[in-house]
């Protein structure tokens, strides 16, 4: 009950809320450089109780993005690095013999935090993977015929290295619509490469940076999400780009309906951040390249070098209704 | 000369298919008059084709078409010596057709196969305007229409959707052909004569009569015309459709005279008792003779003229389907004085044929007390002895009266016509020999007499002193069953048991005789609809002393109306996108700023654009994107409607 009051008093307190974002907004700022963009995402993505999928080559921070966000947003935080011989109970954990007690006893794995940083998803087997994949959907997992509840909040942050292939075995589509978001971060510009080189250790700095939020707010936050304003406009516009999708000849797999529920879901999220008065076409063109880029299926021969180009095709064809 | 690209990149294998499919069909109903050749070189270009785009190989070199349309061009020319008509223009449509498939490169191209496939459906009326003619072209016009849509259809649609459009079109213009050929004012005399096909062979009665002609006919089932009755129908053995009259006897064949007009020949006829009235529609025959009921006094059909024979025909031949009104009296007498030189004309023979039935004539007149009784005796010779009704006589050599009166005895009515009147004419009394139909069917669901080719029938008209021409029918006193039941019942008598077959089902005659009362009707209501129908329909619709001035007015007045309430159906069933208040506002902003709204472009973009710009201040800017997509986007819209009218109506 206790509990239950706080959300329902941060909740009306949306001034307060306002301030969290914007503080962890600008924590995440002073540690990744120049990827304002990206952050937006990342806080609307967990804001939307979505997992992340970072995708970029080794040393762009994708490491840092994660640990930063446990650490601005307060929460527990375990980093599963995924090799090849990573076996399920390395996640989850494991039931050990106690011969003092003469009884079984569970060892908790790295999944049971809040936030886990799953390190090069796509360098484990198919084995491995499937019970982080398990976990994320279920928000819980199975221990010798035995359910046990993940804590809640429970994000998921997993980076995946493209440029590896050899020893890897990428993601199928059908557990990629798991993430709600796919998002790259890319060089950082000039002016904050410098500072990166040059500015103190953003290791150090990530020690000294102080939570923007708990648990609580959190959820308080998520909750505050779901009740943004969608209006008829913003769905008749959403309904012409998921349609388009499935009938554009550049496309051969379109988006499914979980497709188009995740693009409202981050939607919302983004607006929030944004402290917009409802859902705005703009939020979902912010959002379209994450949540659409890893779930469509470009047609052969298309001329379209990456996703992102695909999505951005999409969205100037359709028209804002 | 330049030479054009020939290769071929598959792109058009999604539409190609239709195009070809709506070619071969719009071609069907001219297959049975081309020549085979045609055919073939139809199919194998289209075959061809088909292959290159599949396998995308080259087109043929423009050198190898040039050939091969010389040699086309010189094959029509050497199969019909000439290049205009009907026949000679679809077979060179067909080939242009074939040959230009041969060349398409492009949508372009494909567009002139469609406009020469719409224009190969259309000639096919030329030839033939079957019932059939109608839901066959429409469904033919469909796939062209299909085909078009096919080709400029995106990929995400599918075949079906392009018919359907295509079907949806068509009923679009329903309305406006139909408006158009009601109104349009009939000519008497078409704009255009189509020339006749000549090489088709007439499906009427023959000019002359060599005992053997009519076996062929016997067995057609084609109409040759229907009646309807004003009152009641006479009995069979009283419909006897007189046509042409043949008078001279060479032994061998008998003939007649060209038509000609006799001014006599009606004053001959005295009538008495009831009159019939009927209405008679022609098929066309391509010969002169128009038939009637035994005998006709009136009959409506223009040029129509009596010959001396009391035969009706036309001054220019039936190349089309005719109706006519007549009014006929079975009860008739001809010409009961006959002048000595033509009662000398109508009993010639040759001398030295046929000896046996000449002497036979002399024996049997010397034998009768009258002319009267011969005739009746040569009757009950025929019905007595052993003669026999048949379509399938055995050939009759050099002298074929004689051969077929004392060795075959088999035979149809102009055996026994023939043979009656060498027989008259032997013993001095004038003869002569009518062909035309007799007898036809009554189809009960149209209530109008059905005279099909295998009714047509030879019989005699013999002269005598005081009672004038009168009939004569030999075959009745060999078949009555022939006169009483029809030529089918009776040939049938002798072939099935010949062939072992039997009557047609019942079911099979009741099915055609519906499609004939259905065939009845759409011949009186749509193809007969010709001037005079035009004008007593637009009398009916109240039009007062039409003349196609007035109905051009009023053809005009229905298409505009007509393609007004489509174009308002259309509209209304076009769901527009609603219209919102906040977005036509946002509108009128955009209006103001000069720049375009492009697709895809959201508001803060677009204000981002309009700062850039520079030609409206910042602040109003802001306000102006703030307020609508709070208005359109947020909870609150009435409160920023109004926000968003201020900000709106400020800069204006």
């Amino acid at each position: 009950m206790q509990r239950g009051n706080t959300i329902e008093a941060l909740r009306t307190n949306r001034d307060e809320q306002r301030l969290a974002i914007e503080r962890a907004r600008k924590a995440l700022g002073s540690i990744i450089l120049g990827k304002d963009d990206q952050i937006s995402l990342a806080l609307a993505c967990l804001l939307a109780r979505g997992h992340l999928l970072i995708e970029d080559l080794p040393g762009l921070g994708k490491t840092m993005l994660a640990q930063a966000l446990a650490r601005v947003l307060g929460l527990s935080f375990r980093r599963i690095q995924f090799t090849s011989d990573l076996l399920p109970a390395d996640i989850i954990g494991v039931s050990i013999f106690r011969q003092d007690s003469g009884e079984f006893e569970f060892q908790p794995g790295p999944v049971f935090s809040q936030l886990i940083l799953a390190d090069e998803v796509n360098r484990a087997t198919p084995k491995a993977q499937s019970a982080l994949l398990e976990a994320m959907e279920e928000h819980q997992v199975s221990v010798d015929g035995e359910t046990l509840k993940l804590p809640d909040p429970f994000f998921v942050v997993a980076t995946q290295n493209p440029g590896d292939q050899i020893g890897t075995f990428p993601l199928p589509e059908s557990q990629l619509d798991r993430f709600l978001m796919r998002v790259e971060l890319g060089y950082p510009n000039e002016e904050s490469e410098r500072e990166l080189i040059a500015g103190e250790d953003r290791r150090s700095m990530l020690r000294d940076i102080e939570a923007a939020t708990n648990p609580e707010m959190l959820m308080a936050l998520q909750e505050s999400v779901t009740t943004v304003h969608v209006s008829d406009a913003l769905v008749d516009y959403i309904q012409a780009l998921v349609r388009h999708t499935r009938e554009s000849a550049e496309i051969e797999i379109g988006l499914s309906p979980r497709g188009a529920q995740a693009l409202v879901a981050a939607a919302r999220a983004r607006a929030f951040v944004e402290n917009h008065s409802g859902a705005y076409p703009d939020d979902i063109q912010a959002v379209f390249a994450a949540i659409a880029g890893h779930r469509l299926k470009p047609a052969g021969g298309t001329r379209f070098r990456s996703p992102a180009e695909l999505c951005q095709h999409v969205l100037d064809s359709v028209a804002i209704p | 000369m330049k030479t054009r690209p020939r290769g071929t990149d598959g792109s058009l294998l999604s539409s190609l298919p239709w195009t070809l499919g709506a070619l071969a069909l719009s071609l069907v109903p001219h297959l049975p008059y081309l020549p085979i050749w045609i055919t073939v070189a139809f199919f194998g270009c289209a075959a061809w084709r088909y292959i290159i785009e599949k396998q995308r190989r080259m087109l043929p070199s423009s050198w190898f078409r040039a050939l091969l349309a010389l040699i086309c061009f010189l094959g029509v020319f050497g199969t019909y010596s000439s290049i205009s008509g009907v026949g000679p223009g679809s077979a060179l449509l067909a080939i242009m057709a074939s040959l230009k498939l041969l060349e398409t490169r492009k949508r372009r191209d494909q567009f002139v196969l469609l406009f020469i496939s719409i224009f190969l459906v259309m000639s096919s009326l030329l030839r033939e305007q079957y019932l059939w003619s109608l839901p066959y072209m429409l469904a033919a016009v469909t796939v062209i229409m299909t085909a078009w849509l096919r080709m400029s259809a995106g990929h995400r649609e599918t075949a079906k959707q392009s018919f359907r459009t295509g079907g949806r079109l068509l009923l679009y213009a329903a309305p406006l052909a139909i408006a158009m050929w009601v109104f349009f004012p009939r000519l008497a005399s078409p704009f255009w004569a189509v020339p006749v096909d000549t090489s088709r062979a007439t499906s009427g009665l023959s000019e002359t009569m060599s005992p053997g002609d009519i076996s062929s006919l016997s067995m057609s089932n084609e109409v040759a015309f229907r009646v309807s009755f004003e009152g009641t129908v006479p009995e069979p053995r009283d419909r006897y459709w007189r046509g042409l009259v043949l008078t001279q006897f060479n032994g061998r064949t008998w003939s007649g005279r060209e038509a000609s007009m006799s001014a006599r020949a009606h004053d001959q006829i005295a009538v008495s008792g009831n009159a019939i009235s009927y209405e008679v529609t022609l098929e066309p025959t391509r010969q002169q003779w128009v038939f009637a009921l035994d005998m006709p006094v009136t009959w409506s059909l223009p040029q129509t003229f009596m010959g001396p024979q009391q035969q009706l025909a036309r001054s220019v031949p039936i190349d089309q389907r005719v109706a006519y009104r007549a009014v006929s009296y079975p009860d008739y007498r001809v010409e009961a004085e006959l002048a000595a030189v033509f009662r000398d004309w109508y009993s010639r023979v040759p001398e030295g044929s046929n000896r046996r039935t000449a002497a036979l004539a002399r024996e049997m007149r010397a034998a009768a007390d009258s002319d009267q009784a011969y005739i009746e005796s040569v009757l009950q010779k025929f019905h007595e002895e052993e003669f026999f009704y048949t379509l399938e006589p055995p050939p009759l050599g050099s002298d074929p009266v004689d051969r077929f009166l004392f060795e075959t005895r088999r035979g149809f009515c102009e055996h026994y016509a023939s043979a009656f009147s060498v027989l008259m004419r032997g013993a001095g009394i004038p003869t002569r020999v009518v062909l035309g139909y007799q007898g036809g069917e009554i189809n009960p669901l149209g209530g109008h007499l059905i005279v099909r080719q295998s009714d047509a029938h030879a019989w005699t008209e013999v002269w005598l002193q005081g009672v004038g021409w009168y009939r004569v029918d030999p075959t009745a006193a060999v078949a009555p069953d022939r006169i009483d039941y029809g030529a089918q019942d009776a040939a049938f008598e002798g072939l099935g048991e010949a062939w072992g077959l039997s009557a047609p089902s019942a079911l099979l005659h009741k099915l055609s005789l519906t499609f004939d009362a259905i065939n009845a009707k759409w011949n009186d209501w749509i193809l007969g609809y010709g001037p005079d129908t035009q004008n007593s329909f637009m009398e009916w619709l109240g039009m007062k002393d039409p003349d196609w001035r007035k109905m051009m007015l009023t053809l005009i007045a229905v298409v505009v109306a007509l393609v007004m309430v489509i174009s308002l159906m259309l509209m209304l069933r076009y769901r527009a996108p609603a219209r919102d208040r906040a977005s036509v506002m946002y509108r009128r902003f955009v209006k103001k700023t000069g720049l375009e709204l492009q697709t895809g472009e959201t508001a803060e973009h677009f204000g981002q654009r309009v700062s850039a710009h520079g030609t409206l201040p910042q602040s109003a800017i802001d306000a102006i994107t703030a307020a609508y997509l709070d208005s359109r986007y947020g909870p609150d819209a009435e409160a920023s409607f109004v926000r968003l009218k201020t900000a709106v109506g400020a800069i204006a």
